[in-house]
Protein backbone atom coordinates (compact mmCIF):
# COMPACT_ATOMS: atom_id res chain seq x y z
CA UNK A 1 0.00 0.00 0.00
CA UNK A 2 1.28 3.61 -0.77
CA UNK A 3 1.83 5.97 1.87
CA UNK A 4 -1.30 8.03 0.81
CA UNK A 5 -3.63 5.38 1.41
CA UNK A 6 -5.97 3.56 -1.40
CA UNK A 7 -7.41 5.97 -3.92
CA UNK A 8 -10.78 5.83 -5.26
CA UNK A 9 -9.92 3.78 -7.90
CA UNK A 10 -8.46 0.99 -6.06
CA UNK A 11 -11.56 1.12 -3.67
CA UNK A 12 -13.38 0.58 -6.72
CA UNK A 13 -11.56 -1.79 -8.34
CA UNK A 14 -11.31 -3.91 -5.68
CA UNK A 15 -14.88 -3.95 -4.50
CA UNK A 16 -15.03 -7.12 -2.39
CA UNK A 17 -16.73 -9.92 -3.73
CA UNK A 18 -19.37 -10.32 -0.93
CA UNK A 19 -20.93 -6.86 -1.99
CA UNK A 20 -20.82 -7.84 -5.57
CA UNK A 21 -23.16 -10.94 -4.09
CA UNK A 22 -25.00 -9.21 -2.07
CA UNK A 23 -26.10 -7.25 -4.41
CA UNK A 24 -26.71 -9.49 -6.98
CA UNK A 25 -28.69 -11.37 -4.39
CA UNK A 26 -31.08 -8.62 -4.05
CA UNK A 27 -31.18 -7.75 -7.98
CA UNK A 28 -32.38 -11.52 -7.72
CA UNK A 29 -34.88 -11.47 -5.01
CA UNK A 30 -36.60 -8.55 -5.75
CA UNK A 31 -38.50 -9.86 -8.78
CA UNK A 32 -39.15 -13.07 -7.91
CA UNK A 33 -41.13 -11.61 -4.91
CA UNK A 34 -42.48 -8.90 -7.07
CA UNK A 35 -42.69 -9.63 -10.72
CA UNK A 36 -42.29 -6.60 -12.86
CA UNK A 37 -43.70 -7.38 -16.02
CA UNK A 38 -41.23 -6.36 -18.41
CA UNK A 39 -41.61 -6.78 -21.57
CA UNK A 40 -40.73 -10.48 -23.18
CA UNK A 41 -39.68 -10.36 -26.96
CA UNK A 42 -40.68 -13.85 -28.96
CA UNK A 43 -36.86 -14.94 -30.90
CA UNK A 44 -36.76 -15.70 -34.26
CA UNK A 45 -36.09 -19.50 -33.11
CA UNK A 46 -38.52 -19.73 -29.58
CA UNK A 47 -41.60 -18.39 -33.06
CA UNK A 48 -40.03 -21.51 -35.49
CA UNK A 49 -40.42 -23.75 -32.59
CA UNK A 50 -43.86 -22.76 -32.04
CA UNK A 51 -44.88 -22.69 -35.28
CA UNK A 52 -42.95 -26.15 -36.39
CA UNK A 53 -45.48 -27.88 -33.26
CA UNK A 54 -48.18 -25.85 -35.21
CA UNK A 55 -47.90 -27.14 -38.13
CA UNK A 56 -48.03 -31.24 -37.02
CA UNK A 57 -50.97 -32.92 -38.79
CA UNK A 58 -53.06 -34.68 -36.12
CA UNK A 59 -52.13 -37.86 -35.66
CA UNK A 60 -48.03 -36.89 -35.67
CA UNK A 61 -45.70 -38.77 -33.13
CA UNK A 62 -43.17 -36.71 -31.48
CA UNK A 63 -40.09 -38.05 -29.23
CA UNK A 64 -38.74 -36.14 -26.34
CA UNK A 65 -35.96 -36.53 -24.68
CA UNK A 66 -35.71 -35.27 -21.24
CA UNK A 67 -31.71 -35.33 -20.95
CA UNK A 68 -31.19 -32.67 -18.69
CA UNK A 69 -29.99 -32.47 -14.95
CA UNK A 70 -31.27 -31.53 -11.81
CA UNK A 71 -28.63 -28.89 -12.31
CA UNK A 72 -30.44 -27.88 -15.14
CA UNK A 73 -34.04 -27.96 -14.22
CA UNK A 74 -34.35 -24.63 -13.34
CA UNK A 75 -33.43 -23.49 -17.05
CA UNK A 76 -34.64 -26.05 -19.03
CA UNK A 77 -37.66 -27.42 -17.06
CA UNK A 78 -39.74 -24.51 -17.91
CA UNK A 79 -39.02 -24.55 -21.44
CA UNK A 80 -40.25 -28.73 -21.37
CA UNK A 81 -42.97 -27.49 -19.73
CA UNK A 82 -44.70 -24.98 -21.49
CA UNK A 83 -44.00 -27.16 -24.95
CA UNK A 84 -45.56 -30.12 -23.31
CA UNK A 85 -48.71 -27.73 -22.85
CA UNK A 86 -48.55 -26.90 -26.88
CA UNK A 87 -48.43 -30.57 -27.55
CA UNK A 88 -51.17 -31.41 -25.60
CA UNK A 89 -53.16 -28.12 -26.13
CA UNK A 90 -52.94 -28.74 -30.16
CA UNK A 91 -54.33 -32.27 -29.35
CA UNK A 92 -54.15 -35.72 -31.60
CA UNK A 93 -50.12 -35.74 -31.15
CA UNK A 94 -48.66 -39.02 -29.65
CA UNK A 95 -45.69 -37.38 -27.41
CA UNK A 96 -42.99 -40.58 -26.01
CA UNK A 97 -41.15 -39.19 -24.07
CA UNK A 98 -37.08 -40.94 -23.54
CA UNK A 99 -33.87 -39.78 -21.01
CA UNK A 100 -30.67 -40.00 -22.01
CA UNK A 101 -29.57 -38.24 -18.63
CA UNK A 102 -29.92 -40.82 -15.50
CA UNK A 103 -32.21 -38.29 -13.69
CA UNK A 104 -34.51 -37.90 -16.83
CA UNK A 105 -37.41 -39.87 -15.71
CA UNK A 106 -37.30 -38.02 -12.15
CA UNK A 107 -37.55 -34.53 -13.96
CA UNK A 108 -40.33 -36.39 -16.20
CA UNK A 109 -42.34 -36.54 -13.12
CA UNK A 110 -41.72 -33.29 -11.70
CA UNK A 111 -42.80 -31.59 -14.93
CA UNK A 112 -45.63 -34.09 -15.37
CA UNK A 113 -46.89 -32.69 -11.61
CA UNK A 114 -46.49 -29.13 -12.65
CA UNK A 115 -48.22 -29.90 -15.67
CA UNK A 116 -51.31 -32.08 -14.24
CA UNK A 117 -52.01 -33.14 -18.15
CA UNK A 118 -54.76 -35.35 -17.33
CA UNK A 119 -57.13 -32.82 -15.41
CA UNK A 120 -56.01 -30.27 -17.97
CA UNK A 121 -55.81 -31.61 -20.86
CA UNK A 122 -58.14 -34.81 -20.51
CA UNK A 123 -54.90 -36.87 -22.18
CA UNK A 124 -54.18 -40.45 -20.61
CA UNK A 125 -50.80 -41.68 -20.06
CA UNK A 126 -50.45 -44.63 -22.45
CA UNK A 127 -52.54 -43.38 -25.33
CA UNK A 128 -51.57 -39.82 -25.88
CA UNK A 129 -48.26 -39.60 -23.81
CA UNK A 130 -45.68 -41.95 -22.43
CA UNK A 131 -42.10 -42.41 -21.02
CA UNK A 132 -40.21 -45.29 -21.92
CA UNK A 133 -37.45 -44.45 -19.50
CA UNK A 134 -33.83 -43.44 -19.55
CA UNK A 135 -31.70 -45.97 -21.64
CA UNK A 136 -28.07 -45.88 -21.03
CA UNK A 137 -25.53 -44.86 -23.51
CA UNK A 138 -26.04 -41.48 -24.59
CA UNK A 139 -25.52 -42.06 -28.11
CA UNK A 140 -24.98 -45.15 -28.63
CA UNK A 141 -28.82 -45.69 -26.92
CA UNK A 142 -30.18 -43.00 -29.88
CA UNK A 143 -28.31 -45.11 -32.49
CA UNK A 144 -30.14 -48.05 -30.83
CA UNK A 145 -33.87 -46.76 -30.59
CA UNK A 146 -33.21 -45.56 -34.32
CA UNK A 147 -33.04 -48.74 -35.07
CA UNK A 148 -35.11 -50.85 -33.58
CA UNK A 149 -37.09 -49.06 -30.34
CA UNK A 150 -38.40 -52.17 -29.09
CA UNK A 151 -35.19 -54.46 -29.44
CA UNK A 152 -33.79 -52.08 -26.65
CA UNK A 153 -36.45 -51.46 -24.41
CA UNK A 154 -39.83 -53.47 -23.47
CA UNK A 155 -41.13 -51.33 -21.01
CA UNK A 156 -42.25 -48.33 -19.78
CA UNK A 157 -40.23 -46.39 -16.79
CA UNK A 158 -42.62 -47.58 -14.42
CA UNK A 159 -41.44 -51.32 -15.42
CA UNK A 160 -44.61 -51.55 -17.44
CA UNK A 161 -44.36 -53.95 -20.58
CA UNK A 162 -44.70 -51.19 -23.85
CA UNK A 163 -47.14 -53.91 -25.77
CA UNK A 164 -49.97 -53.08 -23.12
CA UNK A 165 -49.78 -49.37 -24.21
CA UNK A 166 -52.11 -48.56 -27.40
CA UNK A 167 -49.66 -45.49 -27.99
CA UNK A 168 -46.76 -47.54 -28.78
CA UNK A 169 -48.93 -49.57 -31.82
CA UNK A 170 -47.23 -49.12 -34.88
CA UNK A 171 -43.80 -47.64 -33.05
CA UNK A 172 -40.70 -48.94 -34.52
CA UNK A 173 -37.76 -46.91 -35.30
CA UNK A 174 -36.99 -43.35 -35.79
CA UNK A 175 -39.01 -43.54 -39.36
CA UNK A 176 -42.16 -43.87 -36.83
CA UNK A 177 -41.39 -40.12 -35.36
CA UNK A 178 -42.10 -37.42 -37.35
CA UNK A 179 -40.46 -34.96 -35.03
CA UNK A 180 -37.49 -34.99 -32.22
CA UNK A 181 -37.16 -32.66 -29.31
CA UNK A 182 -34.28 -32.63 -27.05
CA UNK A 183 -33.73 -30.88 -23.81
CA UNK A 184 -30.23 -31.49 -22.66
CA UNK A 185 -27.77 -29.70 -20.77
CA UNK A 186 -25.08 -31.92 -22.71
CA UNK A 187 -23.41 -31.69 -25.97
CA UNK A 188 -23.07 -35.29 -26.34
CA UNK A 189 -26.74 -35.40 -26.33
CA UNK A 190 -27.43 -32.45 -28.55
CA UNK A 191 -24.98 -32.82 -30.96
CA UNK A 192 -25.94 -36.52 -30.71
CA UNK A 193 -29.05 -36.57 -31.85
CA UNK A 194 -28.29 -35.11 -34.99
CA UNK A 195 -25.65 -37.57 -35.70
CA UNK A 196 -27.49 -40.46 -34.92
CA UNK A 197 -31.07 -39.32 -35.99
CA UNK A 198 -30.88 -36.48 -38.18
CA UNK A 199 -28.12 -37.57 -40.35
CA UNK A 200 -28.91 -41.16 -40.59
CA UNK A 201 -33.02 -41.07 -40.50
CA UNK A 202 -33.64 -37.26 -41.32
CA UNK A 203 -35.76 -36.66 -38.28
CA UNK A 204 -36.46 -33.13 -38.30
CA UNK A 205 -35.33 -32.22 -34.96
CA UNK A 206 -35.25 -29.27 -32.64
CA UNK A 207 -33.23 -28.80 -29.24
CA UNK A 208 -33.47 -26.53 -25.95
CA UNK A 209 -30.14 -26.66 -24.58
CA UNK A 210 -28.42 -24.07 -21.59
CA UNK A 211 -27.48 -20.72 -22.88
CA UNK A 212 -24.13 -21.38 -23.06
CA UNK A 213 -24.73 -24.06 -25.48
CA UNK A 214 -26.19 -22.36 -27.77
CA UNK A 215 -23.40 -21.18 -29.89
CA UNK A 216 -22.13 -24.75 -30.03
CA UNK A 217 -25.33 -25.66 -31.65
CA UNK A 218 -26.12 -23.10 -33.84
CA UNK A 219 -23.68 -24.09 -36.73
CA UNK A 220 -25.77 -27.35 -37.01
CA UNK A 221 -29.03 -25.05 -37.22
CA UNK A 222 -27.26 -22.95 -40.16
CA UNK A 223 -26.83 -25.96 -41.97
CA UNK A 224 -29.95 -27.03 -41.77
CA UNK A 225 -29.97 -30.44 -38.89
CA UNK A 226 -31.98 -28.66 -36.52
CA UNK A 227 -34.64 -26.84 -37.15
CA UNK A 228 -33.97 -24.47 -34.19
CA UNK A 229 -32.24 -23.93 -31.25
CA UNK A 230 -33.51 -22.40 -28.26
CA UNK A 231 -32.07 -21.70 -24.68
CA UNK A 232 -34.09 -22.73 -21.83
CA UNK A 233 -33.90 -18.84 -20.96
CA UNK A 234 -35.97 -18.34 -23.41
CA UNK A 235 -38.68 -20.37 -21.49
CA UNK A 236 -40.75 -17.06 -21.05
CA UNK A 237 -41.36 -16.60 -24.87
CA UNK A 238 -42.78 -20.09 -25.46
CA UNK A 239 -45.03 -19.09 -21.86
CA UNK A 240 -45.64 -16.32 -23.89
CA UNK A 241 -46.49 -18.13 -27.04
CA UNK A 242 -48.90 -20.95 -25.76
CA UNK A 243 -50.41 -18.35 -23.21
CA UNK A 244 -49.40 -20.63 -20.13
CA UNK A 245 -47.90 -17.97 -17.69
CA UNK A 246 -45.09 -19.93 -15.26
CA UNK A 247 -42.03 -19.76 -13.98
CA UNK A 248 -40.64 -19.20 -17.71
CA UNK A 249 -42.34 -15.66 -17.25
CA UNK A 250 -40.93 -14.93 -13.97
CA UNK A 251 -37.39 -15.84 -14.32
CA UNK A 252 -37.12 -13.35 -17.72
CA UNK A 253 -37.85 -10.83 -15.07
CA UNK A 254 -34.51 -11.62 -13.26
CA UNK A 255 -32.60 -12.46 -16.41
CA UNK A 256 -33.12 -8.98 -17.27
CA UNK A 257 -32.21 -7.03 -14.39
CA UNK A 258 -29.15 -9.33 -13.58
CA UNK A 259 -27.86 -9.07 -17.12
CA UNK A 260 -28.53 -5.03 -16.39
CA UNK A 261 -26.23 -5.30 -13.35
CA UNK A 262 -23.98 -7.33 -14.82
CA UNK A 263 -23.34 -4.21 -17.77
CA UNK A 264 -23.02 -1.82 -14.89
CA UNK A 265 -20.52 -4.35 -12.88
CA UNK A 266 -18.56 -4.14 -16.57
CA UNK A 267 -18.96 -0.44 -16.68
CA UNK A 268 -17.75 -0.03 -12.89
CA UNK A 269 -14.92 -2.53 -13.46
CA UNK A 270 -13.84 -0.63 -16.19
CA UNK A 271 -14.58 3.02 -15.28
CA UNK A 272 -12.03 1.70 -12.40
CA UNK A 273 -9.53 0.32 -13.91
CA UNK A 274 -8.97 3.02 -16.86
CA UNK A 275 -9.45 5.81 -14.17
CA UNK A 276 -6.44 4.08 -11.66
CA UNK A 277 -4.39 4.02 -15.00
CA UNK A 278 -4.80 7.49 -16.24
CA UNK A 279 -4.22 8.57 -13.03
CA UNK A 280 -0.90 6.90 -12.90
CA UNK A 281 -1.92 3.81 -10.31
CA UNK A 282 -1.22 0.71 -13.14
CA UNK A 283 0.34 0.43 -16.33
CA UNK B 1 -0.31 -62.33 -20.36
CA UNK B 2 0.54 -63.02 -24.06
CA UNK B 3 0.75 -59.86 -26.78
CA UNK B 4 -2.37 -61.92 -28.57
CA UNK B 5 -4.14 -62.18 -26.00
CA UNK B 6 -4.15 -58.07 -24.32
CA UNK B 7 -3.44 -57.14 -28.01
CA UNK B 8 -3.90 -58.69 -30.69
CA UNK B 9 -7.35 -60.57 -30.20
CA UNK B 10 -8.80 -56.81 -28.99
CA UNK B 11 -7.31 -54.70 -31.58
CA UNK B 12 -9.07 -57.67 -34.05
CA UNK B 13 -12.56 -57.10 -32.73
CA UNK B 14 -12.56 -53.77 -32.74
CA UNK B 15 -11.41 -53.90 -36.49
CA UNK B 16 -14.12 -56.43 -37.11
CA UNK B 17 -17.25 -54.61 -35.11
CA UNK B 18 -16.06 -51.03 -36.53
CA UNK B 19 -16.00 -52.47 -39.95
CA UNK B 20 -19.57 -54.07 -40.16
CA UNK B 21 -20.72 -50.37 -38.40
CA UNK B 22 -19.39 -48.72 -41.02
CA UNK B 23 -20.58 -51.28 -43.62
CA UNK B 24 -24.17 -50.76 -42.42
CA UNK B 25 -24.10 -47.00 -42.36
CA UNK B 26 -22.74 -46.64 -45.97
CA UNK B 27 -23.58 -49.51 -48.20
CA UNK B 28 -26.29 -52.18 -48.43
CA UNK B 29 -24.86 -55.84 -48.16
CA UNK B 30 -26.62 -58.64 -49.41
CA UNK B 31 -28.60 -60.79 -48.43
CA UNK B 32 -31.26 -58.05 -48.17
CA UNK B 33 -34.59 -59.38 -46.31
CA UNK B 34 -38.06 -58.10 -47.72
CA UNK B 35 -37.92 -55.18 -45.86
CA UNK B 36 -34.76 -53.68 -47.90
CA UNK B 37 -32.58 -54.63 -45.02
CA UNK B 38 -29.47 -56.14 -44.82
CA UNK B 39 -27.80 -58.65 -42.76
CA UNK B 40 -25.45 -55.65 -41.21
CA UNK B 41 -28.56 -54.20 -40.18
CA UNK B 42 -29.58 -57.03 -37.14
CA UNK B 43 -26.12 -57.46 -36.48
CA UNK B 44 -25.60 -53.71 -35.99
CA UNK B 45 -29.06 -53.02 -34.07
CA UNK B 46 -27.81 -56.33 -31.74
CA UNK B 47 -24.11 -54.39 -31.57
CA UNK B 48 -25.85 -51.38 -30.43
CA UNK B 49 -28.10 -52.71 -27.95
CA UNK B 50 -25.41 -54.78 -26.23
CA UNK B 51 -23.43 -51.41 -26.25
CA UNK B 52 -26.56 -49.77 -24.24
CA UNK B 53 -26.40 -53.10 -21.74
CA UNK B 54 -23.06 -52.91 -21.54
CA UNK B 55 -23.26 -49.29 -20.18
CA UNK B 56 -25.85 -49.83 -18.15
CA UNK B 57 -23.83 -52.50 -16.34
CA UNK B 58 -20.95 -50.01 -15.91
CA UNK B 59 -23.41 -48.03 -13.97
CA UNK B 60 -23.52 -50.66 -11.17
CA UNK B 61 -20.07 -51.84 -11.54
CA UNK B 62 -19.11 -48.52 -10.54
CA UNK B 63 -21.43 -47.98 -8.11
CA UNK B 64 -19.33 -51.51 -6.68
CA UNK B 65 -16.45 -49.91 -7.00
CA UNK B 66 -16.95 -46.80 -5.47
CA UNK B 67 -18.12 -49.16 -2.68
CA UNK B 68 -14.90 -50.57 -2.31
CA UNK B 69 -12.41 -47.52 -2.73
CA UNK B 70 -14.58 -45.34 0.04
CA UNK B 71 -14.63 -48.75 2.17
CA UNK B 72 -10.71 -48.72 2.26
CA UNK B 73 -11.02 -44.91 3.20
CA UNK B 74 -13.39 -45.83 5.82
CA UNK B 75 -11.70 -48.79 7.45
CA UNK B 76 -8.21 -46.73 7.11
CA UNK B 77 -9.86 -43.71 8.96
CA UNK B 78 -8.50 -41.21 6.15
CA UNK B 79 -7.89 -38.00 7.70
CA UNK B 80 -10.85 -35.45 6.43
CA UNK B 81 -12.09 -38.22 4.08
CA UNK B 82 -13.51 -41.08 5.88
CA UNK B 83 -16.62 -38.87 7.36
CA UNK B 84 -17.42 -37.71 3.74
CA UNK B 85 -17.23 -41.92 2.43
CA UNK B 86 -19.32 -43.10 5.22
CA UNK B 87 -21.96 -40.43 4.34
CA UNK B 88 -21.68 -41.21 0.89
CA UNK B 89 -22.16 -44.94 1.05
CA UNK B 90 -24.73 -44.21 3.73
CA UNK B 91 -26.61 -42.35 0.98
CA UNK B 92 -26.08 -44.68 -1.35
CA UNK B 93 -27.79 -47.27 0.50
CA UNK B 94 -30.42 -45.19 1.09
CA UNK B 95 -31.60 -44.33 -2.36
CA UNK B 96 -30.60 -48.20 -3.46
CA UNK B 97 -32.75 -49.59 -0.92
CA UNK B 98 -35.91 -47.26 -1.41
CA UNK B 99 -35.20 -47.39 -5.53
CA UNK B 100 -35.45 -51.35 -5.64
CA UNK B 101 -38.12 -52.15 -2.23
CA UNK B 102 -40.66 -48.77 -4.07
CA UNK B 103 -39.65 -48.64 -7.75
CA UNK B 104 -37.60 -45.64 -9.14
CA UNK B 105 -40.65 -43.73 -9.87
CA UNK B 106 -42.62 -44.58 -6.28
CA UNK B 107 -43.33 -41.66 -4.32
CA UNK B 108 -41.08 -42.11 -2.12
CA UNK B 109 -37.72 -42.10 -4.31
CA UNK B 110 -39.09 -38.93 -6.11
CA UNK B 111 -39.41 -37.48 -2.76
CA UNK B 112 -35.98 -38.84 -1.70
CA UNK B 113 -34.47 -37.38 -5.10
CA UNK B 114 -36.58 -33.78 -5.04
CA UNK B 115 -35.33 -33.07 -1.31
CA UNK B 116 -32.14 -33.80 -1.37
CA UNK B 117 -30.01 -34.47 -4.91
CA UNK B 118 -32.33 -32.03 -6.96
CA UNK B 119 -32.46 -29.22 -4.33
CA UNK B 120 -28.49 -29.44 -4.02
CA UNK B 121 -27.74 -30.03 -7.63
CA UNK B 122 -29.88 -27.20 -8.48
CA UNK B 123 -27.88 -25.09 -5.69
CA UNK B 124 -24.45 -25.54 -6.63
CA UNK B 125 -25.48 -24.85 -10.57
CA UNK B 126 -27.02 -21.62 -9.38
CA UNK B 127 -23.79 -20.72 -7.12
CA UNK B 128 -22.55 -20.29 -10.10
CA UNK B 129 -23.90 -17.53 -11.44
CA UNK B 130 -22.39 -15.20 -8.46
CA UNK B 131 -18.84 -16.89 -9.43
CA UNK B 132 -19.74 -15.42 -13.05
CA UNK B 133 -20.70 -11.88 -11.91
CA UNK B 134 -17.47 -11.73 -9.82
CA UNK B 135 -15.13 -12.69 -12.43
CA UNK B 136 -17.12 -10.63 -15.40
CA UNK B 137 -16.31 -7.58 -13.10
CA UNK B 138 -12.86 -8.51 -12.50
CA UNK B 139 -11.84 -10.13 -16.07
CA UNK B 140 -13.71 -8.32 -18.50
CA UNK B 141 -11.29 -5.00 -18.70
CA UNK B 142 -10.38 -2.65 -21.18
CA UNK B 143 -6.53 -3.76 -21.50
CA UNK B 144 -5.42 -3.86 -25.02
CA UNK B 145 -7.24 -3.81 -28.45
CA UNK B 146 -7.67 -7.74 -27.82
CA UNK B 147 -9.89 -7.47 -24.83
CA UNK B 148 -11.65 -4.11 -26.28
CA UNK B 149 -13.39 -6.29 -28.92
CA UNK B 150 -13.91 -8.74 -26.64
CA UNK B 151 -15.41 -6.41 -24.52
CA UNK B 152 -17.60 -5.17 -26.63
CA UNK B 153 -19.11 -8.16 -28.26
CA UNK B 154 -19.17 -9.42 -24.83
CA UNK B 155 -21.57 -6.36 -23.44
CA UNK B 156 -23.79 -6.43 -27.07
CA UNK B 157 -24.55 -10.39 -26.15
CA UNK B 158 -24.89 -9.54 -22.58
CA UNK B 159 -27.18 -6.63 -23.04
CA UNK B 160 -29.32 -8.61 -25.71
CA UNK B 161 -29.74 -11.53 -23.96
CA UNK B 162 -31.57 -9.29 -21.47
CA UNK B 163 -35.12 -9.61 -22.65
CA UNK B 164 -36.24 -6.54 -22.14
CA UNK B 165 -33.29 -4.48 -23.73
CA UNK B 166 -33.76 -6.47 -26.98
CA UNK B 167 -37.54 -5.22 -26.66
CA UNK B 168 -36.49 -1.54 -26.37
CA UNK B 169 -32.99 -2.08 -28.57
CA UNK B 170 -34.17 -3.91 -31.16
CA UNK B 171 -30.99 -3.11 -33.17
CA UNK B 172 -28.94 -5.19 -30.46
CA UNK B 173 -31.17 -8.58 -32.53
CA UNK B 174 -29.00 -7.22 -35.76
CA UNK B 175 -25.90 -7.10 -34.17
CA UNK B 176 -26.25 -10.27 -32.23
CA UNK B 177 -27.39 -12.08 -35.22
CA UNK B 178 -24.30 -11.04 -37.41
CA UNK B 179 -22.16 -12.39 -34.35
CA UNK B 180 -23.86 -15.52 -34.11
CA UNK B 181 -24.53 -16.62 -37.59
CA UNK B 182 -21.14 -15.39 -38.86
CA UNK B 183 -18.35 -15.21 -36.53
CA UNK B 184 -19.36 -17.84 -34.21
CA UNK B 185 -20.71 -19.96 -36.73
CA UNK B 186 -17.62 -20.09 -38.92
CA UNK B 187 -15.50 -20.01 -35.39
CA UNK B 188 -17.20 -23.36 -34.29
CA UNK B 189 -17.40 -24.98 -37.36
CA UNK B 190 -13.64 -24.53 -37.72
CA UNK B 191 -12.94 -26.06 -34.25
CA UNK B 192 -15.79 -28.62 -35.29
CA UNK B 193 -14.49 -30.20 -38.67
CA UNK B 194 -10.67 -29.79 -36.52
CA UNK B 195 -12.31 -32.25 -33.78
CA UNK B 196 -14.11 -34.64 -36.41
CA UNK B 197 -11.37 -35.13 -38.62
CA UNK B 198 -9.36 -35.80 -35.40
CA UNK B 199 -11.60 -38.48 -34.30
CA UNK B 200 -11.76 -39.90 -38.24
CA UNK B 201 -8.08 -40.19 -37.48
CA UNK B 202 -8.01 -41.76 -34.19
CA UNK B 203 -10.71 -44.53 -35.29
CA UNK B 204 -8.61 -45.41 -38.02
CA UNK B 205 -5.63 -45.69 -35.18
CA UNK B 206 -8.10 -47.61 -33.17
CA UNK B 207 -9.02 -49.61 -35.36
CA UNK B 208 -5.72 -50.74 -36.85
CA UNK B 209 -3.82 -51.31 -33.40
CA UNK B 210 -1.85 -48.22 -33.69
CA UNK B 211 -3.44 -46.20 -30.86
CA UNK B 212 -3.71 -48.83 -28.12
CA UNK B 213 -4.78 -46.34 -24.90
CA UNK B 214 -8.49 -48.50 -24.83
CA UNK B 215 -6.49 -51.61 -24.12
CA UNK B 216 -5.15 -50.56 -20.78
CA UNK B 217 -1.77 -50.50 -19.55
CA UNK B 218 0.74 -51.99 -22.07
CA UNK B 219 4.63 -52.58 -22.41
CA UNK B 220 6.49 -51.00 -24.95
CA UNK B 221 6.61 -54.32 -26.82
CA UNK B 222 3.16 -55.11 -26.35
CA UNK B 223 2.27 -51.74 -28.22
CA UNK B 224 4.37 -52.60 -30.98
CA UNK B 225 7.22 -50.39 -30.44
CA UNK B 226 9.47 -52.95 -29.98
CA UNK B 227 12.50 -52.79 -27.14
CA UNK B 228 12.63 -54.48 -24.02
CA UNK B 229 9.74 -54.04 -21.35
Amino acid sequence: MSKQGKSIWDTLENIPREVLYGILLVVFVIPMIYPLGLPIPVSANTQKWYQTIEALPPGSVVMIDFGYSGGGEPELGPMAVAVYHHLFRKGGIKVICMSTSIEGPQLWDKAMAELRPEEKYGVQYGVDYINIGYIAGTETAMAAIGKDLRATTSTDYKGNPLSQYTIMDGITDASSFDLLLCYTTGGDQSEGWVRQWYTVYETPYMCSVLAMMVPTMLPYQNAGQIISVTSGAQAGEMETLVRVPARGIKSADVITLTHLLCLVYVAVGNIAYLGKRFSGGSK
Amino acid sequence: MSTTLKKTIPVAIVFVVALIVMMDYFIIMPPVDTAGKSWTNTAVRDLQNWGVILTAFSLGFGAVNLFYFHSKHISRRTPNQWQFSLWLLIVIVIFTVTGVAMGPSSDQYNWLYNASYFALSATVYSSLGFYMTSGLYRALRLKNVESGIFLVVGLIVLAKNAPAMAVYFPVLGTWVSFISDVLTTSAQRGIMIGGALGAISLGIRTMTGRETGFLGRLTEEERGGGGTA
